[in-house]
């Protein structure tokens, strides 16, 4: 396979896993604002503004930032702050994170692959671009947020689901499949990060009903809230969350379950096996470690080592994963 | 159906110049009554309907050009007409059998051109023509082309006069855009000893116009789409970068025209091209479609010696005839072209896509005038053609349905030999009155449909879409 088509199909996989992920942490985000009104603070952990920092955009955001529009009709400069906000990650074309960027790169490098995606699934991304793009997501955006985002999230998984059900299990499978769970894995990460950092900061105290509410909505931004109930029973609690999102080996969102996942595709593509790694297979041997490392460390241990610590190491492997990837199959 | 829907559907419908549907009486012609009882059934709202969902699924495919000279490229889908043009089976025997002959002569013509050049040598056209067109190619004399195929696919362009009979307008032997068809005669010039070739279409990329169509003919052939960036050469042999490093490529079905595809050779500023591939081609390593060097079969001031190719190297009398046409090097043709710019269409030679062109009846003093300049100082680069009033076809515009101008290109394949494809792409001019069908100034297109059996023109049996082209 052309290694301009690989390297196409591995981003366009990232992207709308990226948007996808964006998406839902901003109609969570949203909904915990509701549940927890008066827990926005200003030290960016707002339900809403840790979006910021789990894309790294923060500086962006301050530096692009508009004056807060307080008109006479009744909006505040709170409110209007926010909207800045959320149009800055849904909207902005000069931000890279948005989401409409985002789609709009997918929808670039699915145009560039389109006789190996099918008409079905290159249509569908190219209809979510013109949706995002049109007037129609502006009035919804405004009217309907719940349902402006739930579109968005419905589309890119509708996308995957047809990337599962339709396309043969060859190179093209496996280049988005690698794609989607090294990028997956690095935001739950970050995800995790952002939201245990604030939860851990022991300036602020909160009140036990409003920490399960945190938690519970960090279970939510990751579509794992139902799951992490049936396997966990209902106790939540910081150890529960770590375990389930990071060392579940079933769950389709957990790091560990992403980290063999890409590691498999990427073992398809080398057509290599678990003792023989060559030296296009660096990227294997990263995640192959990992995924030992993963299997055998207990969530207390992570807890003794650091969490933050430990997640940030997890994080430096899935970027050394994908520069390896880009090396070994994409400079051809 | 009762008469006042007939009335409704065709109740404005003015019949002008050569109508496609209707005979002079306003009866439909006996090869469209289907479609005309089709659509008489249909009714205009759901006729509009239709038209709105296709539109709508083009959209959403991406089947779209890229206007550009804007900040952003602006993509536009091409407009499409719902109702098909048919072409009955007699027509069609007389086009096919027209096309096979004037191809095979321009064929004939690029490899003499390029070798012995008898037909200069003949005097049968002037050398100075030949040697002056843009699209001649110093770098292609005595280049061996696989079986002496040059045209592996082209694009001839019709149109109807006001009788009703079939004229070549133009002739697109570079790369021209509309036919999307599997290609099985690619592998006939895979280099020699190649049993199981492996066949590539070459395209500029995203940001072509064309793009949707060079997509669309991978996906149809089973063949990988590769941009410039993705080949390379590697002593004298042409490598696609994979994933599971370089792989050899034997065939090129390229999309790119001769100036961007190899920097080497041509266009040294070329990004679209791959270094070398002239030289694989000339050491026979690769297979290239198009050969090399046909545009100068393209050039409007070659266009008129057509039917004397035909007659020079077949010794056959041409089946479809040629637009009278006048060359201002000719003193008298120069003075007569002068004298009736309001009424000639005036082209440069080597423009395509509806540019550089004075439609006279539409011009003004001083666009006239300008031409005139022009002509006088560089009279090798045009030709002025009387305006024909090219036939006219029932169209939806907005909320009813009226007579436009349309024209047809239909394309042939040269491999073994000559296969005319049944259909091609139809084109149609959009603006009211409007003569020029190019989609950069506002044309259509529209399904073209060939009838196998003409004899039974009631039973629905016989209208079968066979093909349809789209640009």
């Amino acid at each position: 396979m052309l290694s301009r088509v690989a390297e196409n199909l591995y981003w366009l996989s990232r992207y709308l896993e990226r948007a996808e992920n964006v998406a839902r942490l901003l109609d969570i985000g949203m909904f915990l604002e509701l549940d927890a009104a008066d827990i926005s603070v200003n030290d960016g952990s707002a339900p809403v503004e840790i979006a910021l920092s789990i894309l790294s955009c923060g500086e962006a955001y301050r530096s692009s930032k508009r004056p807060a529009r307080s008109n006479g009709r009744g909006i505040s400069a709170e409110q209007s702050e926010r909207d800045n906000l959320l149009r800055f990650l849904t909207f902005d074309r000069a931000n890279p994170q948005s989401i409409l960027s985002m789609v709009a790169h997918a929808r670039e490098n699915a145009k560039g692959t389109q006789e190996t995606l099918g008409v079905d699934i290159w249509s569908e991304i190219n209809r979510l671009y013109l949706y995002l793009s049109g007037r129609r997501a502006q009035e919804r955006f405004v009217s309907s947020p719940y349902r402006f985002y739930t579109k968005i999230t419905r589309s890119c998984v509708l996308v995957e689901g047809m990337i599962v059900q339709s396309l043969p299990r060859d190179e093209v499978y496996h280049f988005l499949q690698v794609g989607l769970h090294l990028e997956r894995a690095e935001v739950i990460g970050r995800i995790l990060f952002a939201k245990c950092m604030s939860l851990n900061n022991p300036q602020q105290s909160w009140e036990a009903s409003i920490q399960l509410v945190r938690w519970a909505s960090l279970l939510r931004s990751c579509s794992a809230y139902a799951a992490y109930l049936r396997t966990e029973s209902d106790r939540i609690d910081p150890e529960g969350v770590v375990r389930f999102l990071v060392l579940n080996p079933d769950f389709p969102r957990s790091i560990r379950y992403c980290v063999a996942r890409c590691r498999d595709s990427l073992q398809e593509i080398s057509g290599g096996d678990d003792d023989d790694y060559g030296d296009a297979c660096q990227a294997e041997r990263l995640l192959g470690r990992l995924d030992s490392d993963l299997r055998y460390i207990g969530v207390e241990e992570i807890f003794e080592r650091g969490l933050l610590s430990f997640l940030g190491e997890i994080e430096q492997t899935c970027s050394r994963v994908g520069r390896e990837v880009q090396q070994s199959y994409f400079c051809t | 159906m009762n008469d006042t829907e007939t009335s409704d559907l065709f109740g404005q419908y003015h019949l002008q110049a050569y109508d496609e549907m209707f005979q002079g009486d306003g009866s439909p012609r006996p090869h469209y009554s289907a479609l005309h009882e089709r659509l008489q059934t249909l009714g205009l709202s759901e006729l509009e309907r239709r038209h709105k969902l296709a539109d709508l699924i083009r959209r959403h495919q991406g089947i779209t050009f890229t206007v550009y000279g804007r900040e952003k490229g602006v993509e536009q889908i091409i407009p499409f007409d719902p109702i098909p043009r048919i072409i009955s089976g007699p027509e069609w025997d007389r086009i096919e059998r027209g096309l096979k002959q004037r191809v095979r002569a321009l064929n004939l013509f690029i490899h003499d051109v390029y070798h012995e050049r008898l037909i200069l040598k003949d005097r049968v056209v002037p050398s100075d023509l030949v040697f002056g067109a843009s699209g001649y190619r110093r770098e292609c004399v005595g280049l061996q082309a696989p079986k002496d195929i040059y045209i592996h696919v082209s694009g001839i362009d019709l149109i109807r006069d006001a009788d009703g009979s079939f004229l070549v307008l133009e002739d697109n032997c570079r790369t021209p855009s509309g036919v999307s068809y599997v290609l099985k005669n690619l592998r006939n010039i895979a280099p020699l000893g190649c049993d199981d070739p492996t066949i590539v279409v070459l395209t500029p990329g995203i940001y072509n116009s064309a793009y949707y169509e060079h997509s669309f003919l991978a996906r149809q052939m089973g063949v990988e789409l590769v941009e410039g960036r993705d080949l390379v050469l590697d002593r004298g042999q042409i490598f696609r970068r994979t994933t599971q490093g370089l792989k050899r490529v034997d065939v090129i079905y390229r999309r790119v025209d001769d100036d961007f595809l190899d920097p080497l050779s041509f266009r040294p500023d070329s990004m679209l091209g791959v270094a070398g591939l002239v030289g694989a081609y000339r050491a026979g390593n690769v297979g290239l479609a198009n050969g090399l060097g046909t545009g100068v079969a393209d050039d409007k001031g070659i266009y008129p010696f057509v039917p004397d190719f035909i007659k020079y190297y077949l010794k056959e009398e041409p089946i479809l005839a040629n637009v009278e046409t006048f060359r201002p090097l000719i003193p008298a043709h120069k003075q007569h072209i002068l004298a009736n710019l309001e009424s000639l269409v005036v082209k440069a030679v080597d423009a395509s896509g509806g540019y550089g062109m004075l439609i006279g009846p539409a011009s003004t003093a001083k666009q006239r005038e300008e031409f005139a300049r022009k002509i006088e100082t560089n009279p090798r680069g045009y030709v002025a053609q009387p305006t024909i009033s090219l036939s006219r076809h029932p169209t939806f515009v907005e909320d009813h349905i009226d007579g436009r101008h349309i024209d047809l290109r239909p394309f042939v394949l040269y491999g073994e030999e000559i296969v005319v494809m049944p259909g091609g792409l139809t084109r149609v001019a959009l603006p009211k009155g409007s003569l020029v069908v190019n989609s950069s100034q506002g044309g259509g297109t529209k399904d073209t449909w060939v009838l196998h059996d003409h004899a039974s023109p009631e039973a629905h049996s016989a209208v079968d879409p066979i093909a349809m082209g789209r640009s």
